[in-house]
């Protein structure tokens, strides 16, 4: 009879259509108009919205008969591939670490990882040329010194350079991909396991792994579409060098500097081309979901999850977790701190050190400062509570719902995360200058840059919950439908707190990358609109880089107490939970 | 008697002039006193970004005995901040910089669109500079006025790039001891303007630059100035301007500028006010006040330039040297680019050949 009922629920639940669905359709029409802005931007040359915009195929031409374009395409993929390898050898183990052994410090841990988030991509890189350029690097000085060769061995500026660098900085959202779906994994299939008399190691590749496969792959494609896209390493690191990826080759071509204006007509190209990668990464990762219930492990039987003892390992394992700090968050950290204290950026030396001074600080210009902080907090506030509400609609349908809809919202959900961020800029920016004009007054407002930024936060968040959520067997909710619950009180009575942990890391998260989020800040910056990671960068570009690493270190000091504090108190929740 | 008659001649004139000059500054005042407030954008490596800002309003409330507010936000570089305000104008919006100020690409662009408000700069700039042979400070439709001027030329490293090793000719960068040390531009900065027939012409450019795209390591942008100071590469050929080491140069930083003896380009720097301007009086007011004795100084001690027409500019004296040694010196404006036909082709020619290197 209870099964009878459980089925006859379950069609009824299938047949009714979700409130959330909805919620989950904002978002998607907001993409679909931006993709269609984005298409127009690509078949247009001249200043879009002026007599001078004529239609064309041009832009598709030039780039696509630009002989630099296959070199580019080739640089990119071995750069993305290596950043993919490189963020997942960190982040997979240090977040297994973090949420299935006995590792002391788990708090501590999470601070670390999240710290990153607080330096902007540029002094990754310019930590790394100070570290490791061929000609600069003082790693290469010092092998030509001991060694007496020719010239420095290692070149950072290589695809595989600037892909390790990029790892680096992304291991952090490796982790939390992946933690999440750690800590809802079942214990007792690899208890079963030991008891049978397998050993650890093979404990991990036969159960383990498989089971983390769906969080793990989305992770790799997550990351993947992020190496794609990504501007800051390639820059500072292979721009300078003519070492050219995807993102540079495109600043090349909008950037025309001094022969006229910029056309965007050819972002619009490379978001078109972008569509069909996130169309084919979206098919490889919809077959993981279809086989989602198999790894559905947390069921309304018992559900404890147990912890590997390390002993010893413990501290093999932080010498792991200290030597990624040191590489990954120290040496940048140095290196603001040094370029904040300096009158001037060169090599650090002795006599650097003996002129380090706070005179950056009291030439900055504060109002400007508070006025980007003040924007910033806002949308930090208003964007991490407004990305959870969505992607929580969208995650649901997209693992529950039997429709064949939910390929249609996990394409659309993840479409952002292909997009060039600078696309979906320019698209708001036309939207909102020549559609919404007067009439929705959003040009030049912190709204327009809080709907950018909900949109391209939307693919990071439903990764995350789509993993949290297969995690959970559906016989919880449909107990609770038979109960008598609508299926808002299931979400908030029996999923969100199972999910809970995975919420306020997405919250955590989510928050910070709104912090440092800098492409549509800039793109979109008007006047009052204007965020601290604008500022700062504003600084930089401008060759300010003392005053931008004094913005960025005092901002640095006053959040990491803050996130520390968050983590500890987020992370005592998620015990009690447990 | 014919001398009480010239000399109350001279009055009268005197009188007029001052009243015509004294009326038109006025209502630039008054208008100026009614609109309050000023929005300004441009980069911060330019002008003094937000100091600058500040700096030229507590000078316009100085001089001209005004309490005007004002709001400074950095802005992106020259050309997507025009095309933005052109955007602007087009959707009926007010402009995100009351007053532009940029190079004479960007005012070129401006121009094109139909950007700017005509207005009779002549009549109530008080500081004029005299024209230097075809070229105009102000320009006669009143649509623009060229406030300053960078020299183009060869930024180095000075603890590394000492004495003889110091560039002269253009020649001397493709010396074999500089393979793989230096950077030139991903915009070909003063070798586009070099390309011109004005200058050395098109295919001796396009022959130079491949072997420069030989020599260089690879490529950075004019502001950039700290991958000079760090080494990582010791020359950059060329640059936008000199100005932005004529202010580290202050700080003790190691690096100097050198213009070669071929001649040299003067990149100028423009002031409009767009039609979509929220003030255009404080803008007019504004463009006045970097005109003057105290707003040359200013941009002198905040950006390392200033207009080279005016006698006692810092910008003249390197710049009569440079004449002194007969070489050649071309101005970049926004004329000067009109008249320069195929100057945007042969910049993405000369582009392709340093991004690929030289092939």
């Amino acid at each position: 009879m209870t099964e009878v009922a459980l089925r006859f629920s379950g069609a009824i639940r299938r047949n009714a259509p979700s409130p959330l669905l909805s919620l989950a359709l904002i978002p998607m029409a907001i993409i679909f108009v931006l993709v269609l802005v984005m298409f127009w931007i690509s078949l247009q040359k001249g200043v879009f919205g002026t007599p001078s915009a004529i239609y064309t195929l041009g832009n598709y031409r030039d780039v696509f008969t630009d002989p630099l374009l296959y070199r580019v395409i080739t640089n990119t993929l071995i750069f993305t591939v290596t950043t993919t390898l490189c963020a997942m050898l960190f982040g997979l183990p240090i977040a297994w670490l973090a949420e299935r052994s006995t590792i002391p410090g788990k708090t501590l841990i999470y601070v670390i990882m999240t710290l990153g988030l607080l330096i902007p991509g540029i002094y990754t890189a310019m930590g790394w040329t100070m570290l490791a350029h061929p000609r600069i690097g003082i790693i290469n000085r010092w092998l030509v010194e001991w060694f007496a060769l020719d010239a420095g061995p290692i070149n950072i500026a290589t695809p595989i350079g600037m892909g390790f660098v990029q790892g680096l900085s992304l291991s952090a959202l490796a982790f939390i991909l992946t933690a999440q779906m750690f800590r809802a994994m079942n214990p007792s299939l690899e208890e079963a396991a030991r008891v049978h008399g397998m050993g650890y190691n093979k404990i991990l590749w036969r159960v383990t792994l498989p089971l983390a496969r769906p969080g793990i792959l989305a992770a790799v494609i997550y990351i993947l579409t992020i190496g794609v896209a990504t501007f800051d390493i390639p820059a500072i690191l292979g721009l300078g060098n003519r070492v050219y990826m995807l993102s540079t080759f495109i600043y090349l071509k909008v950037h025309p500097q001094g022969a006229g204006l910029p056309e965007y007509g050819i972002t619009g190209v490379v978001g078109a081309f972008m569509i069909i990668v996130a169309g084919l990464l979206t098919l490889w990762y919809g077959q993981v979901l279809r086989q989602g219930h198999r790894f559905e492990v947390v069921t309304g039987k018992g559900y404890r999850p147990a912890l590997i003892p390390l002993g010893k390992w413990s501290i093999a394992a932080w010498g792991f977790i200290a030597l990624y700090a040191f590489i990954s968050k120290i040496v940048p950290l140095l290196l603001i701190a040094y370029a904040a204290l300096t009158p001037y950026f060169v090599t650090p030396s002795y006599e650097m050190m003996r002129q380090l001074s706070f005179g950056h600080f009291y030439g900055m210009d504060w109002q400007l400062v508070m006025r980007g902080l003040t924007n910033t907090a806002l949308l930090v506030f208003v964007v991490p509570l407004a990305v959870l509400l969505l992607a929580f609609s969208l995650s649901w349908l997209i693992v529950r719902s039997p429709s064949r809809l939910r390929y249609a919202l996990e394409f659309g959900a993840f479409l952002p995360q292909a997009l060039p961020e600078v696309i979906l800029s320019i698209g708001a920016l036309l939207l909102s200058l020549f559609v919404l004009g007067t009439t929705i007054p959003l040009y030049g407002t912190v709204w327009l840059i809080a709907i950018v930024y909900v949109i391209a936060r939307l693919a990071f968040a439903t990764r995350a919950l789509n993993g949290a959520l297969l995690q959970i067997h559906r016989e919880l909710e449909e107990a609770a439908f038979v109960a008598g619950l609508s299926n808002l009180r299931t979400a908030w009575r029996i999923l969100f707190p199972l999910i809970r942990p995975t919420l306020f890391s997405v919250w955590i998260w989510s928050a910070l990358l709104v912090y440092r989020e800098l492409t549509a800040a800039v793109f979109l910056a008007v006047h009052d609109n204007i965020t601290l990671p604008a500022v700062i960068w504003s600084y930089w570009y401008g060759g300010n880089i003392n005053k931008a690493s004094a913005v960025t270190l005092l901002m640095t000091l006053v959040l990491a107490p803050f996130i520390f504090i968050a983590w500890y108190f987020g992370r005592r929740s998620q015990v009690s939970l447990n | 008697m014919l001398a009480t008659k010239l000399f109350a001649l001279m009055i009268a004139v005197f009188i007029l002039a001052a009243q015509a000059r004294a009326a038109t500054l006025a209502e630039v005042i008054e208008g100026a006193k009614k609109e309050g407030s000023i929005r300004g954008q441009w980069g911060q490596n330019s002008f003094g970004g937000s100091e600058g800002f500040q700096e030229i309003l507590a000078g316009m409330n100085k001089k001209y005995k005004l309490n005007l507010k004002g709001q400074y936000t950095p802005g992106p570089d020259m050309q997507r901040l025009m095309l933005r305000v052109i955007q602007e104008a087009a959707a009926g919006q007010p402009a995100s910089t009351d007053v532009y100020l940029g190079n004479s690409q960007a005012i070129f662009d401006g121009l094109k669109a139909n950007l700017f408000a005509n207005t009779t700069y002549d009549k109530f700039i008080e500081n004029k500079p005299k024209p230097e042979g075809k070229f105009h400070a102000i320009a006669p439709a009143g649509t623009h006025v060229a406030f300053a001027t960078t020299v183009v030329g060869i930024q180095y490293n000075a603890n590394l790039v000492k004495g003889s090793d110091v560039p002269r000719r253009m020649a001397d960068v493709l010396n074999p001891k500089w393979k793989g040390k230096i950077a030139s531009t991903p915009y070909a900065a003063g070798l586009r303007e070099f390309a011109t027939p004005d200058f050395l012409g098109r295919e001796k450019m396009i022959d130079y630059t491949r072997k420069l795209s030989k020599q260089i390591a690879g490529l950075m942008r004019c502001g950039e100035s700290e991958r000079i100071t760090s080494g990582e590469f010791l020359m950059l050929v060329f640059t936008c301007g000199g100005n932005d080491v004529n202010v580290l140069k202050r700080t003790g930083a190691p690096i100097g500028h050198t213009v070669v003896e071929e001649g040299t380009v003067l990149h100028m720097r423009y002031a409009a006010i767009p039609k979509n301007s929220r003030a255009p009086n404080i803008a007019a007011l504004l463009v006045n006040y970097l005109m003057s004795a105290e707003g040359q100084e200013m941009l002198w001690k905040y950006d390392g330039m200033d207009l080279h027409l005016f006698p006692g500019s810092q910008t003249k004296r390197e710049l009569d040297a440079l004449r002194a040694a007969k070489g050649k010196i071309v101005t970049s404006s926004p004329e000067w680019l009109a008249s320069s036909k195929g100057y945007a082709e042969t910049q993405k020619e000369l582009e392709a050949i340093l991004r690929e290197g030289g092939k």
